[in-house]
């Protein structure tokens, strides 16, 4: 197979801004490595999101690129640092966008599930053991609980209910951590970051 | 050469234990930073063999200090507690001005010597253990430059490398940077990692480093060919598998790495360690 060229990028380095800009693929030669390089960096934000929430297909079509170019591109306006609350950004963005009258509570759950779990699965910080998320739109919370055994289940992200319940977030989502593996508390509702 | 799989989650927690009563490994490398909060008891009970670490993310290139300093501690717990066979981690690009690459960026070789030198020699300190680096799957040029920046920064934080023999090919297909750039590198460090990787989606030219499959034959290839300057007391090599994890599989993978690595005589784990050291 030959190699393909790096043009115009030399360096991974030189392409850092453009890795998660899909307006910006275009702007680079189909047949050069700098493009594969973004197309595979993009697919990345796509696949988290389409493949962690499938319910979005049924909304965008298969592609989903109705949601995922739009949302990308205010993503980038609004300076978005795609951590954990990617999912909670994307549903914020679908509550005001042609999409709202579409959206299930079934939905929202799947993109408040996602959120908890990939805060479990990548924050480091060891000081926070939970991450408890709520919105106005729902009863109760979604909480996700970093894994104390390598004997538990595989479900640590569950829906809570309270006999009573926590007040409701000023926005559409808020949240909290947790220092450990209980609900002891409730600090106050934090503004999700982004 | 000890022959190893990533455990990475407790989803594949009985096949790895299955993989450990029939011999197939002989040491277990954990992605310790997903064990952070599960006690080190627990651990040593549950995989009943060596063990080694890989953190993924500790971003110790990018992070703030002070979690970087807790992460410290806590990963230092399960050292002394665990007494790995080594612990690895990453040189990566984990963000851009604030914003998270989900696919993770290969840093500058060439403008980011000092800066990293001197991230490597706190993480390191904080740690309080030799760390082994683990080389990047290039895609565009740097992957000619990384020898020369791994080598150099060896020299100058006593950092390891945790050569990733797959990577390596990656790199040479993505961006022709010889295999031969990293022999003194394979003669010299005890740590390997291997495994699968796949053409990327719109380019065949083009592969990614997938973990999603059995080994290519050029891997194989590789690995024979240098059979003699992989294999050396105390050295050892993790076969990675994170997506279509089948054990059936991954068998036929680890009984390939046995052949090319014929079977070193069973040592305890107090002698590996100090193999590694």
């Amino acid at each position: 197979m030959p190699i393909l060229s790096p043009a115009p990028a030399r360096i991974d380095a030189d392409l850092y801004a453009d890795l998660i800009d899909p307006a910006r693929l275009a702007t680079y030669p189909r047949e050069s490595r700098s493009y594969i390089r973004i197309d595979i960096s993009l697919r990345a934000y796509w696949h988290t999101l389409f493949d962690t929430c499938p319910l979005l297909l049924d909304l965008s079509g298969p592609d989903g690129a109705s949601i995922f170019h739009p949302f990308m591109a205010w993503a980038r306006q609004e300076k978005l640092s795609f951590d954990w609350t990617y999912f909670l950004w994307v549903y914020q963005w679908l509550a005001q966008s042609e999409f709202r009258d579409r959206l299930s509570e079934e939905l929202l759950l799947s993109m408040m599930t996602a959120s908890a779990a990939r805060w479990l699965g990548y924050d480091r910080n060891v000081d926070d053991l939970g991450v408890v998320i709520g919105t106005p739109l729902i009863d109760g919370v979604v909480v996700g609980w970093k894994m104390d055994s390598v004997y538990c289940g595989l479900n640590q992200v569950e829906r809570l209910e309270f006999e009573e319940p926590l007040p409701a977030p000023d926005g559409l989502f808020g949240y909290f951590f947790t220092p450990s593996l209980r609900l002891g508390h409730f600090p106050g509702w934090r503004p999700i970051p982004r | 050469m000890l022959i190893g799989f990533n455990f990475t989650l407790n989803a594949t927690l009985d096949m790895v234990q299955r993989m450990i009563k029939a011999r197939q490994i002989d040491y277990c490398e954990l992605l310790i930073d997903n064990f952070l909060h599960v006690p080190p008891k627990e651990l040593e009970t549950t995989l009943d063999c060596p063990i080694a670490f890989h953190i993924m993310f500790s971003k110790f290139l990018e992070s703030d200090d002070e979690v970087l300093g807790k992460l410290a501690k806590r990963i230092r717990i399960l050292i002394d507690a665990l007494n790995p066979i080594y612990v690895s981690d990453h040189l990566l690009r984990f963000t851009h001005e604030g914003r998270c690459f989900y696919n993770l960026g290969e840093i500058d070789y060439e403008t980011q010597f000092d800066a990293v030198r001197r991230r490597v020699e706190k993480w390191q300190d904080l740690l309080g253990r030799r760390l082994y680096l683990e080389n990047f799957p290039s895609i565009m040029e740097g992957g000619w430059d990384a020898p020369a920046f791994y080598r150099r920064l060896s020299k100058e934080t006593g950092a390891g490398v945790l050569f990733d023999a797959s990577n390596a090919v990656c790199a040479k297909h993505n961006c022709g940077a010889p295999l031969d750039l990293w022999n003194d590198i394979v003669e010299t460090t005890q740590h390997f990692h291997v495994a699968g990787y796949a053409q990327s989606f719109s380019a065949p030219h083009v592969i990614v480093d997938a973990h999603d499959r059995e080994m290519a034959p050029d891997t194989i290839e590789f690995l024979s060919s240098m059979r003699s300057s992989f294999d050396k007391p105390g050295a050892t090599i993790t076969y990675e598998r994170d997506i279509n994890i089948d054990y059936d599989s991954i068998a036929v993978d680890l009984q390939r790495l046995r052949e090319i690595f014929p079977h070193t005589q069973e040592l305890e784990h107090a002698d590996l360690v100090a193999c590694a050291s």
